[in-house]
């Protein structure tokens, strides 16, 4: 009698340990498959969106433009620089080319936001937001592609090699230029160029 | 071998480069044109090329020339300047083409002579593509109706097929009014709407879209021609027609057999004939009228008298003749020419009844006649003259004092009275005195008043008495004095005048009566 008893005891253990066991191993196998899956944002190939970017970065030039009073400060920004070879661009790998995209658009969006600081004319002020804002979209999309470029978004002023990438400009105008001109040269240029959406143009 | 390969290098780059050099003079003689700035600078390829016309009272020698341009704070670089000469508008222009064109980047270009700055501006390169135009135009035709496929290919760029669009200008062969089509970054087009079997001339330009780039149009493409497939009827249509057609044809058919009667005798109207007046005349007599007169004397003509009621001639009698017979025979011969007159005149006349008074020359002396035997009826009562059915013509006289001619003419009206076997007629009459008093109220119907003949017989033929006589209608009337045998003759010449079918006697003697013309009547009448 006590053999059957202490015989039951320990079938109920050896099932409650294999319950366990399989319990765990089931979720090990979630955990992995959750680790090694990566969860891809479908790549935003069209660039039509960035085209809206652009056409709205123009629209605050044209603002500024019109701009009387409360249009900022006389103030110096670190700007990427926007001059495109294309011997040269073609040259750069797209890694490189992810890459100092990805560190211009981090500086404008520094200086953007540093100018609305000064900004009191509430149009300026709310395309200068618009601008911001699109900028982040933009880190999105490219995120998006999948460039392996550096992740960091937000880069302190200092310890950017800035001789190799940067200007300096010294006005809300001329920054919005070279906003323009950034997103219409090498933000463009290497979005048409993306591998993955190569990959779906195909 | 060496120097053949050399020689053929050679003279390819220079084929190259003329026709480079052509496409850079067709560009800039296009850009020539541009007055606002004074360095016109366009992107060619990878390459911009910035170009100023030379001044004048100078002479051509580039070297004066420095072109420099910079960007981003960077250091000033110099471009080599050259010239070219325009063929077209003799000019000469120097330009100068930058090796490593920076984009997307503001650029400062400056032009000195002689360590002087002539020219300055600032610009950012991918606003001034100037582009080649498209490539491989072709036009064909796709089968259906009306339509052309077109497809091209775009200038040999990178990165750049997504902002362009083209421009499809298109025209009928010998036309030059094309109509434009507007299409963005898609190389191919189906125009629509074109006419069946015709030739059309289509030509294709492209521009960037103006986002990231911007530039001029290029310049159009040599013209590809291409033909529409000939249009065939639909057949939906053409049964439609045909059933449409068929209904219409139907609907006017009915129109036209419901009414044919009455088209019928608007577009063939019968044309009048007597016959139905003188029955028998043209079927039995063949026209002949005196036999027919003869046959039908008495009864047939007091019966056709009789079916048209109203158009009753009656003999008129006036029942007073006095015997002067001076007085008579001049006013007979007076009357003769008259007479005749009338009757041609009557004869002239239109179907109304023209009656002419005469005035008697002696109308006082005639009036106090007709007194005289008005006052001394039992005079009258001898003759053996009246008939009941006869009729009788009573001259009314208003006043007596008034002897005047007006005066005799106007209130005078003649009055008859149809007496007849019917006495219908008379009823009619009796309606038709009424409306025959139209003197001024002098006038004073006597029906039963009747002269009586004192002296003379009846017989018809007596040389001193007015006899009237009364035809149907359409007859003119003449009341001129004549004997018995005219009287015949006036039936027969009166009788066929004026016939008028439809018209039942309007032109009654009333009527006639108001026809007198107060002018110009004058009665020839009474002559006793």
């Amino acid at each position: 009698m006590g053999s059957v008893a202490e015989r039951s005891k320990a079938l109920d253990l050896g099932s409650s340990l294999s319950g366990g066991v399989g319990l765990v191993s089931v979720l090990m196998v979630f955990v992995w498959l959750g680790e090694n899956q990566v969860s891809p944002l479908r790549p935003i190939c069209d660039l039509r969106v960035l085209d809206h970017f652009v056409r709205e970065a123009r629209d605050s030039e044209v603002i500024m433009r019109g701009c009387r009073g409360g249009c900022g400060v006389m103030k110096s920004y670190f700007v990427p620089l926007t001059s495109v070879d294309f011997a040269v661009w073609e040259h750069t790998d797209v890694h490189g080319q992810a890459v100092e995209v990805q560190t211009g658009l981090s500086l404008l969006d520094q200086a953007l936001n540093n100018a609305m600081k000064t900004v009191s004319n509430s149009p300026l002020a709310s395309v200068l937001e618009n601008n911001i804002s699109n900028i982040h979209s933009l880190g999105q999309i490219l995120h998006s592609l999948d460039l392996q470029q550096a992740r960091s978004t937000v880069l302190p002023d200092d310890s950017v090699p800035a001789s190799a990438q940067t200007q300096e400009v010294s006005s809300l105008p001329e920054l919005l230029q070279v906003q323009s001109s950034f997103l219409r040269g090498k933000v463009r240029l290497l979005l048409s160029a993306a591998p993955a959406c190569q990959r779906q143009n195909s | 071998m060496r120097n053949d390969r050399l020689k053929i290098v050679f003279v390819l780059c220079l084929a190259f480069v003329s026709t480079g050099g052509q496409h850079l003079e067709s560009k800039v003689a296009q850009l020539l044109q541009d007055k606002a700035e004074d360095i016109k600078c366009f992107v060619e390829g990878k390459d911009l090329t910035c170009f100023w016309e030379e001044e004048e009272e100078r002479n051509n020698l580039h070297d004066q020339y420095t072109f420099t341009y910079s960007y981003e704070n960077k250091k000033k670089m110099a471009c080599v300047v050259s010239s070219l000469s325009l063929l077209a508008s003799n000019k000469t222009v120097f330009f100068c083409k930058l090796p490593k064109t920076p984009f997307f980047t503001t650029l400062v270009v400056q032009v000195y002579r002689d360590a002087q700055m002539l020219y300055s501006r600032s610009l950012n390169a991918e606003n001034f593509l100037f582009l080649d135009p498209p490539r491989n135009l072709t036009v064909t035709n796709s089968g259906k109706e009306g339509q052309l496929n077109v497809s091209w290919l775009p200038p040999p760029l990178k990165y750049m097929d997504d902002s362009l669009i083209y421009e499809v200008r298109y025209a009928m062969e010998g036309s030059n009014m094309g109509k434009v089509e507007v299409i963005k970054v898609s190389t191919m087009l189906v125009l629509l709407g074109l006419q069946s079997d015709t030739r059309y001339k289509v030509w294709v330009r492209v521009k960037p879209d103006g986002v990231a780039y911007k530039g001029y149009w290029s310049a159009w493409t040599e013209p590809v021609f291409g033909v529409t497939p000939p249009g065939d009827m639909d057949p939906l249509i053409v049964v439609l027609v045909l059933f449409i057609g068929l209904i219409l044809c139907l609907l006017s058919l009915t129109v036209i057999l419901s009414h044919h009667k009455f088209l019928l005798k608007k577009l063939w109207p019968d044309i009048p004939t007597p016959e139905h007046k003188f029955p028998g005349l043209f079927t039995v007599y063949k026209g002949d009228f005196k036999e027919w007169m003869s046959q039908n004397n008495g009864s047939i003509w007091g019966r056709s008298v009789h079916v048209y009621a109203e158009e009753l001639p009656s003999p008129l009698e006036v029942l007073s003749e006095v015997s002067l017979t001076g007085h008579a025979t001049s006013q007979r011969e007076e009357r003769k020419p008259v007479e005749e007159e009338e009757e041609k005149e009557s004869e002239r006349s239109d179907s109304r009844l023209t009656d002419r008074w005469r005035e008697p020359p002696h109308a006082h002396w005639l009036m106090e006649q007709l007194r005289a035997l008005q006052d001394n009826p039992e005079s009258l009562s001898q003759s053996s003259l009246l008939q009941s059915h006869d009729t009788y013509v009573t001259l009314n006289q208003g006043d007596n004092e008034r002897q005047d001619d007006d005066v005799f003419e106007e209130t005078v009206p003649l009055q008859t009275l149809f007496t007849t076997a019917g006495t219908s007629s008379l009823s009619t009459s009796r309606s038709d005195l009424g409306s025959l008093q139209q003197s001024s109220g002098s006038g004073r119907l006597s029906s039963q008043s009747s002269f009586e003949y004192p002296n003379h017989t009846w017989p018809p033929k007596g040389p001193g008495y007015a006899y009237m006589a009364v035809a149907d209608s359409g007859v003119s009337m003449d009341y001129s004095p004549m004997s018995s045998s005219r009287i015949a003759e006036l039936g027969k010449h009166r009788m066929y005048t004026n016939d008028y079918k439809n018209d039942i006697f309007p032109h009654k003697w009333p009527l006639s009566g108001q026809h007198i013309k107060s002018g110009s009547g004058s009665c020839t009448g009474t002559v006793w």
